[in-house]
Parts: structure tokens; C-alpha cells; sequence
């Protein structure tokens, strides 16, 4: 598989405040990702997630090693702005994310300030809009929608910028659950349909549960790797850098921890509920043949 | 205190195309030294009807008693009842400003013309309540704190001013996990400790199934519900019909029950849910 954005042994540095200590957010942190692919980031505040994110499209330049997107280097200005193109951001709070007094206005920014001609804008805004959800309302006032109507025009903004990779940083942090539903089948929809590259940065863990990778950041450093089912299966290294998991997740280990046999890697609802199907009704079997 | 609301109605932008009715009629009492919480998705009317217990927002009509006062009586000194009700609004750490963390907490305090001494003692308080050693953390920049930690501080502003009522809106919102159960830990802790009544507005389901004693289910303006976490999340067409999610244990046991799996009683948390599963394996 290709790799459409690598970090090289990158670290961030920066000073905090007016004591002049040094905070290394990022420590030699080596991590490929995959065109195509939806990643989650996890990890408490502080961990690193949100400049890991800012490295990931030049917003922050690395106080040592590289960053590559498409194989341009983040640090080179000749290329920075088809970088940014590229790698588009979409942040926790959608009201600073808003430009504009008109819903298609705020969509047009983006592609307004890469000079695309106005024809292309519009086709762009509309084909957006659509992909989100909200052309019905284009001609609206933002600050009339909802948190997460609100959140989707963000995203709007920046699919019409026609970029490869998105990268969400908490995008549902401030939203009610109806506004994290809709939010969320839009990233799904922009990786599974549309074939965006995602990175999703949250504090759900079962925002993370179906994608292909999830990697958990501590303390500068990626503390592990691979598919939701081997990270989850982390239950006590989860809770000890401070975060949860699913809810079937942890209500299998307590069963199993209670000598009820169910598998390690049960991360969904509905496939821990067939195993205990299993065990009641061979229970009901053993019953009948006594 | 106890509070009582009676006929509530709050309209925004009276008179203009905007017009909107944002509390319609609404009902209640909140008994004293409760725990409670009140639900409801973004524009349910939550923000609002809290800002009116302490006379940040005046209705249009109806009434409001705190304790034996009623507050939306005309001559009624707001300043007392401001130091009765204490708010603490969303991402409150945006208001925090002051040089130290002890001073910002005693900002409050100050400005309530108390002596040196019990401004100090409050702050101690405080600080204890909301678990910051004051040792470690008076003297420290609230700016160089951790999300939850600035929050905790926030917070320790409001008690410091020993309000009867503490309302929070939304006191997790946008916390790790592990900050998110500090602060929900710290709640039920202060409440135990202090005995104050506590209202907590809140769409995480979960946590009011662990914490609240009694839940206010809002929806477009006007209560829909009011009972126990158990018999609210006992409705549960009502509650899908207005875009809340049921608690996760109870989510499970509607896909244990399309299996035809009775867990026979109502679970709302995850140690209920084992507790449930376990006996039914093990009968």
C-alpha cells in the first residue's frame, strides 16, 4: 500500500508560557499513513494528538525530523500550499471554523483562495454541500444551525478544496449525540464512498471501534498500534494512560474475568450479545438433558 | 434549597421573524440536597432555563422559588440570590484570568466583601473540595494547568462563594476520559460532602444513570419527563423519538432481548448489566 503522509523521527518542541520550559509534545515519533485508510487517534489531553494532527499538513513544522505528504516535504515552501490543498483540517469547535454569513459562502472560501474559476467553485460548493448533507441549506445564516449542522458545513469547506486526506481533530468533542451520529456518517461516508484518506483524532473510543487502525498516543509517543480489536484487547494499558473502552469491550473482560468463557477480541454490542446467546442457550440444552 | 419552577415561558427575539419560544410553559420542583439532572439535546431549551435561576435571563411569565424565595418577584435583589446559586457554565476555564489559582478562586469571595481571613479559608476549601492540594497548586498559574484541572478550579470560583445551589452545565464536556471521571467522581463527593443540591445539565445518558437521583427530560422548550434515571430510561420510544440515545447498558439488553434474552429487571449501568448476565448464566 502506498503511504500518503509520513513522519520521520519527528519531534515537536515548544515553550510554555512565560517560564521557558521546554514541552516536547511529539518524541521521535515514526508513523506512515496509509492512502485510503481511516485512522483513529486516541490518547488524554496532552498526549500529543492535536500536533501530531497540526505536523501532519506543515500548521506546525517539527523541531526535528520530517514530515511527508505525497512526498513533499512540509518544511519546503515551495510546495506547502499543495500540501495544505492536500491534508485539509476540521476542528473541535465549528464557530471559529466559520467565515462567512451564508452557508455556500463559507463552502466557497476555501476554493475561492486556491483562485479556482467561478464555475468550478460552484459545482464544487453544490457537490459538497450534497456529500454532507446540507445543500437544502446553502442559502442559510450559519449561526442559525446546529452544532452539528454547523459541524458538517466545516466539513463542507474543506471537501471542496478537493483534498486527499482529512484530518479531524475531536470533531464531535462539543456536539449532542444526535450531532455526533450525523458528524460521524459523514467521515464514514468521506472514507467508504468517496475514498478520502481519514485521520480521526477523539476521545470516543467507539468512534475508533470500526476503523482499519487506531494508534494511542502517550505522552509524546505512540504507546500502541495496530487494528481496534488488538488495541482494545488492552484493557488495563488502556485505563492506564486514562482512557476507556467500548462498552462491550469492558463488559466482556468482566465476564470473563468472572470465569464466563468469551473471546478476547469482542469490541461490538451485537457480537457480544451473540456469545452470550451461545452460553444460555447450551445452558438450556444441558438443562433439558438432564 | 429546593428550587420551584412554575409555568416557566422564555421567548428570544420577541416580536422579530426570529421569535422563538424557548421555555413553553415549564414545570418542576428540584427537592432540597438532590442530585439532579436534566437531559436533552443542543436547543432543548436546557442553557436557558438554568440562566434563570439566577437571574441571568428573566421570563416572560411564570415563577421561580429558591428555597422560600421566589426570585422572579419584582424588587427581589439578584446579588443575594447570585450567592445562593452558583453557575457554572460551559468550558468555564475560559473565564478563568487571574495570576494564581488561589486568586482566582477567591475572586468571588472578594467581591463579596468577606475578610482576609474567611476569603482565605474559602479558597482552602474550595480547593479541597475539588481536589487541588492547595499546597501544590495555589500559587501555580491556572494557565498552565491540564483541561480537567482548569475546570476543577473554575468550579472551586463558584464554590468558594458556598452557594446552596450548584448548577453545572455540561462539566465534561470536551475532557478525556480520565478527566471526565475526575470531574464526575468530584461532583458526587461534593455533594455528599456539602449536601448542597446539585443540577447537572448533560446529554452523556451514562453518567446521569450513575449519579443523578432525579432526571428532567427536556425537549423543544417544555419537560417531557421527570422521574428516577430508571423510570425515564424506562421510556425509551419517547426517548429516540426526541434524538437521545438510551445509557449503553440499556442498549445492549434491546439487543439481548431481540435474541430473546431477558435479563429480568431493568439494567441502566455497566456493573448492573454483569451483575444481570452473570446470575442468568450462572441460575
Amino acid at each position: 500500500m502506498n503511504s500518503i503522509i509520513e513522519l520521520k523521527n519527528v519531534t515537536f518542541e515548544y515553550k510554555n508560557g512565560d517560564e521557558d520550559r521546554v514541552v516536547r509534545a511529539l518524541d521521535r515519533v515514526d508513523l506512515a499513513i496509509e492512502e485510503g485508510s481511516f485512522t483513529g487517534i486516541i490518547g488524554v489531553n496532552g498526549s500529543g494528538k492535536s500536533t501530531l494532527a497540526k505536523n501532519m499538513n506543515g500548521l506546525m513544522l517539527p523541531t526535528e525530523g520530517e514530515v511527508f505528504v505525497k512526498g513533499m516535504n512540509t518544511r519546503d515552501p515551495e510546495t506547502i500550499w499543495q500540501i495544505r490543498q492536500s491534508v485539509g483540517m476540521v476542528f473541535q469547535n465549528p464557530d471559529n471554523q466559520m467565515v462567512s454569513a451564508i452557508v455556500e459562502d463559507d463552502v466557497a472560501f476555501g476554493p475561492e483562495n486556491l483562485g479556482v474559476d467561478p464555475e468550478e467553485i460552484r459545482r464544487r460548493v453544490d457537490q459538497s454541500l450534497t456529500d454532507v448533507g446540507m445543500y437544502d441549506y446553502r442559502k442559510k445564516a450559519p449561526h442559525m444551525l446546529s452544532g452539528g449542522q454547523k459541524q458538517r458545513i466545516a466539513i463542507a469547506g474543506v471537501v471542496a478544496m478537493l483534498p486527499d486526506v482529512i484530518v479531524f481533530d475531536e470533531p464531535t468533542a462539543m456536539l449532542d449525540p444526535k450531532g455526533r451520529r450525523e458528524v460521524l456518517e459523514i467521515i464514514r461516508k468521506l472514507n467508504e464512498e468517496s475514498g478520502k484518506t481519514v485521520v480521526l483524532i477523539t476521545h470516543f473510543m467507539d468512534e475508533v471501534a470500526r476503523a482499519d487502525r487506531v494508534i494511542v498516543m502517550d505522552d509524546g509517543k505512540v504507546a500502541l498500534d495496530g487494528k481496534p480489536r488488538e488495541i482494545f484487547l488492552e484493557v488495563e494499558k488502556l485505563k492506564e494512560l486514562g482512557l476507556d473502552v467500548p462498552f462491550a469491550t469492558e463488559l466482556a473482560d468482566r465476564l470473563r474475568k468472572e470465569g464466563v468463557d468469551i473471546p478476547e477480541d469482542v469490541i461490538f454490542m451485537e457480537e457480544l450479545a451473540s456469545e452470550i446467546e451461545k452460553r444460555v442457550k447450551n445452558q438450556c440444552q444441558s438443562e433439558s438433558n438432564i | 434549597m429546593s428550587i420551584r419552577v412554575e409555568h416557566l415561558t422564555h421567548i428570544y427575539n420577541k416580536g422579530l421573524t426570529y421569535e422563538t419560544k424557548a421555555l413553553d410553559d415549564v414545570s418542576f420542583e428540584i427537592e432540597e440536597g438532590a442530585f439532579a439532572g436534566i437531559i436533552g439535546h443542543t436547543g432543548s431549551g436546557k442553557s436557558t432555563l438554568i440562566q434563570h435561576f439566577n437571574g441571568i435571563l428573566k421570563p416572560e411569565s411564570g415563577r421561580i422559588w429558591v428555597g422560600g424565595t421566589e426570585i422572579t418577584e419584582k424588587g427581589i435583589k439578584m446579588t443575594e440570590i447570585r450567592k445562593r446559586v452558583g453557575l457554572v457554565f460551559q468550558y468555564p476555564e475560559y473565564q478563568l484570568f487571574e495570576e494564581t489559582v488561589a486568586k482566582d478562586i477567591a475572586f468571588g469571595p472578594m467581591k463579596m466583601g468577606l475578610s482576609e481571613e474567611e476569603i482565605d479559608k474559602r479558597v482552602r476549601d474550595a480547593m479541597e473540595l475539588v481536589m487541588l492540594d492547595y499546597d501544590v497548586y495555589a500559587e501555580r498559574s491556572p494557565f498552565e494547568l491540564s483541561g480537567g484541572q482548569k475546570r476543577r478550579v473554575a468550579i472551586a470560583g463558584v464554590l468558594a462563594m458556598k452557594p446552596s445551589v450548584l448548577i453545572l452545565d455540561e462539566p465534561t464536556a470536551g475532557l478525556d476520559p480520565k478527566a471526565h471521571h475526575e470531574i464526575l467522581d468530584m461532583l458526587e463527593k461534593l455533594h455528599e460532602l456539602d449536601g448542597c443540591t446539585v443540577i447537572l445539565v448533560s446529554h452523556n445518558m451514562e453518567d446521569m444513570a450513575e449519579i443523578a437521583d432525579t432526571i428532567i427530560v427536556m425537549d423543544h422548550g417544555k419537560v417531557v419527563l421527570q422521574g428516577t434515571p430508571r423510570e425515564v430510561y424506562g421510556q425509551r420510544e419517547l426517548l429516540t423519538d426526541i434524538g437521545l440515545e438510551a445509557p449503553a447498558a440499556m442498549q445492549f439488553t434491546k439487543i439481548l432481548e431481540e435474541k430473546g434474552i431477558s435479563l429480568q429487571e431493568s439494567v441502566m449501568t455497566m456493573d448492573e448489566t454483569a451483575e444481570a448476565i452473570l446470575r442468568l448464566l450462572r441460575k
